[in-house]
């Protein structure tokens, strides 16, 4: 997080970023409060569960007049989050099947069956036991205790 | 070379799989399914939890490759892979799209051409594909062209619409996360794509598929709207285009389907 403050020095509060966020036109997620009141002066983000709400389209990254890593600086800011709060619920459904099915987006029955149709054969690691094992030990390495 | 499916094609829209090959086999470009790959893992939302997590699957799914050039359809499986590729200085990451379009090249597409499609389509490029754009180094993030030419390469026509460039709102964990969010971000783009006459909305990511096409359907059973504009990827038009039969595509086993479209890629230009 060190870094990411020296980074935030440079900017000069233009508004660029928050001018170009698209999910700040429908939320209340405000990505210059958020750099800069609380990730630059090194505040927990604390209640700003907004932060989730950011799409990562990058645009505000793309925009930044100073060559500020915005949206990189953000996902580095959730990943502090998580380490405080642990991961929302849904989030963590979706790294649970990641353990076990080797897929944050697994296929059930009716998926198996339209491959089955169009000719296709079924060889994504979720139906190879070895390489899906494989893939699960380095998921619960990692974050096996935040999704318990 | 190696196709990487990713989840969402592998497990959810084959059809988009089904019609590369069928594009691959036409240009005469040898490419097999690289199999026991995982999850890329998702760019955004695995570096959201876990960075070296999603840089130990990543690499893990680059070297299954051997060196191989991996092809992607798909703009989160195309950003993991490909920065992964960078921060470990190993494999050769493509975008079907840009490699269509580079490779392959325009002229070629048009020649390749069995079938012209008569259909207007609202272009949507998704965000990651350009963005991050420091070390893809194609052509400029903010207007970009090159679906837009691809597009019209196949005899179809590309319909300006509001809000081109923004997300479809299915990414960053917000669609599986605040879904709430991801349903206001698509409603406003699907205003926008509706107030024009469009036959469907053609993509170059399978996240974005699912966001326009199950996503449509949710709002119109959760916000009562009506909106009735087919999602499709853009290799499933070229297949098309190129002669393969429709039914192949998985189109219609998408959640919108409308049958004056199905009809006009059944039928080409008269």
């Amino acid at each position: 997080m060190a870094d990411n403050a020296n980074e935030l020095n440079k900017c000069i509060q233009c508004g660029t970023c928050s001018a170009s966020c698209f999910s700040g036109r429908v939320t209340a997620l405000n990505t210059r409060k958020i750099l800069m009141e609380h990730i630059a002066k090194k505040r927990s983000l604390g209640e700003f569960d907004t932060v989730w709400f950011c799409v990562t389209c990058y645009a505000c990254q793309e925009r930044c007049p100073r060559g500020i890593p915005l949206t990189d600086i953000l996902i580095s800011a959730r990943n502090e989050l998580v380490k405080e709060k642990g991961l929302p619920g849904r989030l963590k459904n979706a790294f649970k099947s990641l353990q076990e099915n080797s897929a944050l987006v697994p296929a059930k029955n009716e998926h198996i069956a339209l491959r089955k149709e169009l000719g296709l054969e079924l060889y994504h690691s979720q139906f190879v036991d070895s390489a899906r094992n494989e893939v699960g030990e380095i998921v619960r390495k990692y974050v096996g205790g935040i999704i318990k | 070379m190696k196709f990487f499916p990713g989840c969402m094609i592998h497990n959810r829209f084959p059809g988009i799989e089904r019609s590369l090959f069928f594009v691959f086999e036409k240009l005469g470009v040898e490419i097999f399914p690289l199999k026991g790959s995982s999850c890329c893992p998702a760019p955004s939302i695995s570096k959201s939890v876990s960075v070296e997590l999603w840089k130990e699957i990543g690499i893990r799914n680059v070297r299954l490759a051997k060196n191989e050039t991996i092809m992607t359809a798909c703009n989160g499986c195309y950003t993991s892979l490909h920065e992964i590729s960078q921060i470990f200085n190993e494999g050769d990451i493509r975008h079907v799209v840009e490699y269509l379009h580079s490779e392959i090249g325009i002229e070629r597409i048009k020649k390749s051409v069995e079938k012209r499609l008569p259909v207007r389509l609202a272009v949507h490029y998704g965000c990651h594909f350009f963005r991050p754009s420091k070390h893809k180094g194609f052509e400029s993030p903010e207007r970009p062209k090159m679906l837009d030419e691809l597009v019209n390469a196949i005899g179809a026509e590309s319909i300006d619409y509001k809000y081109k460039f923004m997300c479809c709102g299915g990414g960053g964990g917000v669609r599986a996360g605040a879904t709430e969010v991801s349903h206001d971000l698509l409603e406003r783009k699907m205003d926008a794509i509706a107030e024009k006459d469009v036959d469907a909305i053609v993509v170059m990511c399978p996240l974005c598929l699912n966001q326009f096409d199950v996503g449509q359907s949710e709002l119109n059973e959760l916000r009562g709207k009506d909106y009735r504009i087919p999602a499709v990827h853009y290799v499933q038009l070229l297949a098309v285009a190129m002669g393969m039969d429709v039914s192949l595509t998985g189109i219609e086993r998408h959640s919108v389907i409308e049958q004056n479209f199905i009809e006009k890629l059944v039928r080409g230009e008269s």
